[in-house]
């Protein structure tokens, strides 16, 4: 099937699209590429000044800075990647009418400015853990297959969504008003351990989302040890139940897409 | 001289053909193409409509039946000339050569690279430098990063925009954008060039260097251009075809099939 070739040909184009999307984002604006380090931060210290300061969440968390930066620095690489994603295919329409090259590029090159972004956004991650006096440990390289369970799990939901969007463009309002609600029900601005408080059930719910699994995971190996996890509250073979969902998304994404991509030329 | 050092580039040209040799003198075989479309009835849009034409059994499209049956064959170095009124379905049995559109039924074969140019400049950002855009439309067109640095120098010569690469595409003139575009479709290294309408670019200068350099290609270069111009196909042409409804209704020589074609307002 032409989708798994990953040939030069098609590494090159993603190369060249990838690039051009990176440096148009910020064309125009003064400080450029620093909006990819600004917007999160500044994102962080809205947070930080409503959560922390004035409703006075994670009082009993170690570092709760850092870690409510983690999980906005996380949540906006999903939703960003999200949004893009399934975008893509109808930005592109112009390219996919009058050339023919595998369409799962569209798709990857426009997440990965959001993986470009991430990445300098977890170097200001480490940053603040340092200044904020967490040791660093061998632990953080976890972050690593974090990302990767991430962004997978992005990539699975823009693929499928992305391919369905090309018909029917409500989709990518819907996927909007989606991910806002879904904000509330991942442990990005509330410890985790409030909602274990009230209902353990209830956290176990909120646990098989693959988001908030890396989110905790990430928070666990980053920072404190101290933070509830997902294997830490159900046990470890619940918790690979994420990765399950992650991995099965992913393959039924790229089958159906696969399956539409044929007719993306003449629907697009 | 006025004839620029282009000489040595058909020379390659020629090297190449001789090369492949004799074993096999068919670029691109086409047989039995059908191709259809759905078009949404002007009805069909919104949910409530959708419900609607679902209960009453009414479908919200109805099929357009675009290619119905072509085959053609194109030898090797030939330039075949395509031609028909709008709406025949020129564009689509290219885009279904350039593997954009899938037929329903029938085959295409091809040998060698096809390099389709549909559209000029495809990709093209106002917002990139004339250097970044060819690299990202040779991208595009399947080329790697090593043959377009091969190209690119050549690309520019022919384009005379050698001044202004390192400029943004938006400060070109809509001209000079064109005659980019245009010089990365000839200049592109390919078996075979599947050009769409894209000759009347340029001034009178650059349309001038632009017949000459198609003229030179003659034989050396396998080519297939989708044209409404009678002049280009008499010029260019070893061989045309016209397309009508979907079907070959002619083919042959340049000047039988202009005939043609000029019978169809008469």
């Amino acid at each position: 099937m032409r989708f798994f070739i990953f040939s030069k040909k098609n590494r090159i184009l993603l190369g060249e699209l990838t690039k051009t999307d990176f440096k148009l984002r910020y064309q125009g604006s003064v400080l450029g590429y620093m909006w990819a380090v600004i917007k999160p931060l500044l994102m962080f210290a809205i947070l930080y000044v409503v959560f922390a300061k004035i409703l006075r969440f994670g009082n009993e968390i170690p570092h709760y800075p850092v870690y409510l930066l983690t999980g906005t620095v996380l949540w906006n690489f999903f939703v960003e990647c999200t949004q893009q994603g399934i975008h893509s295919i109808e930005q592109r329409g112009d390219l996919i009418r009058k050339i023919s090259f595998p369409k799962y590029i569209v798709v990857v090159s426009a997440t990965s400015t959001a993986v470009i972004n991430v990445a300098i956004n977890i170097c200001v991650v480490v940053v603040f853990a340092l200044i904020n006096g967490v040791m660093p440990s061998l632990s953080w390289l976890m972050i690593v297959p974090l990302l990767l369970e991430l962004y997978l799990f992005a990539l699975g939901i823009s693929l499928l969504l992305g391919a369905i969007n090309v018909k029917y463009r409500d989709i990518s309002s819907i996927w909007e008003v989606l991910t806002q609600a879904l904000f509330y029900a991942v442990p990005v601005i509330y410890p985790l351990s409030m909602v274990m408080n009230s209902s353990v059930v209830a956290a176990k719910i909120i646990m098989i989302n693959p988001v908030a699994q890396v989110i905790q995971d990430a928070r666990y190996n980053l920072i404190t040890t101290e933070t509830a996890t997902g294997w830490g509250i159900s046990g470890v073979w619940w918790g690979l139940l994420t990765l399950a969902i992650v991995l099965i998304l992913l393959i039924i994404s790229i089958i159906f897409f696969q399956k539409r991509a044929e007719h993306f030329a003449e629907e697009v | 001289m006025k004839k620029w050092s282009d000489d040595e580039y058909i020379e390659d040209l020629k090297e190449d053909v001789l090369e492949r040799g004799e074993d096999d003198k068919v670029a691109i075989a086409v047989e039995n193409l059908y191709k259809s479309f759905k078009l949404p009835t002007e009805k069909a849009f919104g949910l409530k409509q959708a419900i609607f034409n679902r209960l009453k059994g009414i479908k919200g499209y109805r099929r357009q039946e675009v290619l119905k049956g072509i085959s053609f064959e194109v030898k090797k170095g030939e330039f075949l000339g395509i031609v028909g009124r709008n709406g025949s379905g020129k564009s689509t049995l290219l885009k279904i050569l350039s593997e954009i559109y899938i037929p329903d039924k029938g085959t295409v074969r091809v040998n060698g690279t096809l390099v389709p140019f549909i559209e000029l400049g495809v990709g093209f950002n106002p917002e990139l430098t004339g250097r970044e855009n060819v690299y990202l439309n040779g991208a595009l067109l399947g080329f790697s990063n090593k043959e377009m640095d091969e190209m690119y120098d050549e690309i520019v010569r022919f384009a005379e925009l050698d001044q202004f690469m390192d400029q943004k595409l938006k400060n070109y003139s809509s001209g000079m954008q064109v005659r980019l575009a245009f010089s990365i479709a000839i200049r592109a290294k390919g078996d075979i060039l599947v050009l769409d309408e894209v000759l009347a670019v340029g001034d009178a200068a650059f349309q001038e260097k632009c017949n000459d350099y198609f003229k030179s290609l003659h034989g050396n270069q396998t080519v297939i251009l989708v044209t409404h111009s009678m002049d280009n196909v008499e010029k260019f042409c070893d061989r045309a075809i016209l397309i009508e409804d979907g079907k070959i209704a002619c083919e042959g020589k340049p000047g039988k099939v202009t005939k043609a074609y000029q019978k169809l307002w008469s």
